[in-house]
């Protein structure tokens, strides 16, 4: 990848934009996870 | 099959499955990402811009894949009335949400440079904005709707009257004049891509699956607790 190449910046911005959607939904899902799975054994 | 249909055997299961899952994930990604941005060629006509395909046709292929699932556990919640059919939908339901939005977002950002424009209303950009709208429309009705049982059967119908939408994104680009190009890897007469493209291409679309099989492992095990949470504490406030 020749990021002085024309155009170069909408290839960062769309490999930007996956990876930061990409991780919100992980961390999102897996903190949701963890707390569900901690609160249901809290309870009992 | 049954036997891991089980609540309580999937959670267990999928404790045990979901480290090899996310390890094979980040391979595949590994793998995949060297050969977008490192091996593959730009191309002749659009230069560099071609890799954004690589984030781009995967995010799309994995929302259609992801809503044509949704449709199938809603037909077996609302035939057998299985307890993990709608909860995954349910739980399937953002994942293909996030991956349909970055499919708009980053065929936005191609097109800017290749089309001239950010957006134009042909038949693929529209279909794959109405599967957004199905996504966001399938996910607030749970929210909506207080009654899990009542929620689960009016989110199953909406997603199985919503399925008519993906054959019509697919031929979308056959069936209609569209600026959006027509199919180029599945096709009855073979792929159109060059081989050093079309690898990283199909590596991206396995670790895309790979990721969607590991968020989907991870909702619907937090999704079951959850469930479990509600009937324990509803359980708790009738014997008191």
């Amino acid at each position: 990848m020749d990021w002085s190449a024309p155009h170069a910046g909408f290839v960062a911005a769309a490999y930007a934009a996956s990876a930061i959607g990409i991780l919100g939904l992980i961390i999102w899902l897996v903190r949701r996870d963890i707390s569900a799975r901690k609160q249901e054994d809290h309870i009992g | 099959m049954q036997k891991y249909a089980n609540p309580h055997v999937f959670v267990k299961l999928a404790s045990v499955v979901l480290p090899y899952v996310w390890a094979l994930t980040a391979i595949l990604f590994a793998i995949g990402l060297y050969g977008a941005l490192v091996t593959s060629p730009p191309d002749y006509q659009q230069g560099e811009t071609v890799r954004i395909m690589y984030v781009h046709v995967p995010a799309s292929w994995l929302a259609l894949m992801i809503y044509s699932l949704m449709a199938v556990f809603s037909a077996i919640a609302l035939i057998f009335r299985h307890p993990l059919a709608d909860a995954a939908a349910k739980s399937a339901a953002p994942i293909g949400a996030v991956f349909c939005f970055l499919a708009l977002f980053t065929g936005s950002v191609w097109g800017k440079p290749m089309w001239g424009t950010w957006w134009v209303w042909d038949a693929r950009l529209t279909s794959m904005f109405v599967l957004m709208l199905l996504y966001l429309g399938y996910m607030a009705i749970w929210r909506a709707i207080d009654d899990p049982h009542r929620a689960a059967s009016i989110a199953a119908i909406v997603a199985l009257v919503g399925a008519i939408n993906v054959p019509i994104v697919k031929y979308s680009v056959d069936w209609w004049n569209t600026l959006h190009q027509p199919a180029s890897v599945f096709r009855m007469s073979g792929s159109t891509i060059d081989k050093s493209m079309l690898w990283p291409l199909l590596v991206m679309a396995l670790a895309y699956t790979m990721l969607f099989v590991a968020l989907l492992l991870v909702a619907l095990r937090g999704e079951i607790a959850l469930r479990k949470l509600r009937s324990k504490r509803l359980a708790e406030v009738r014997s008191k």
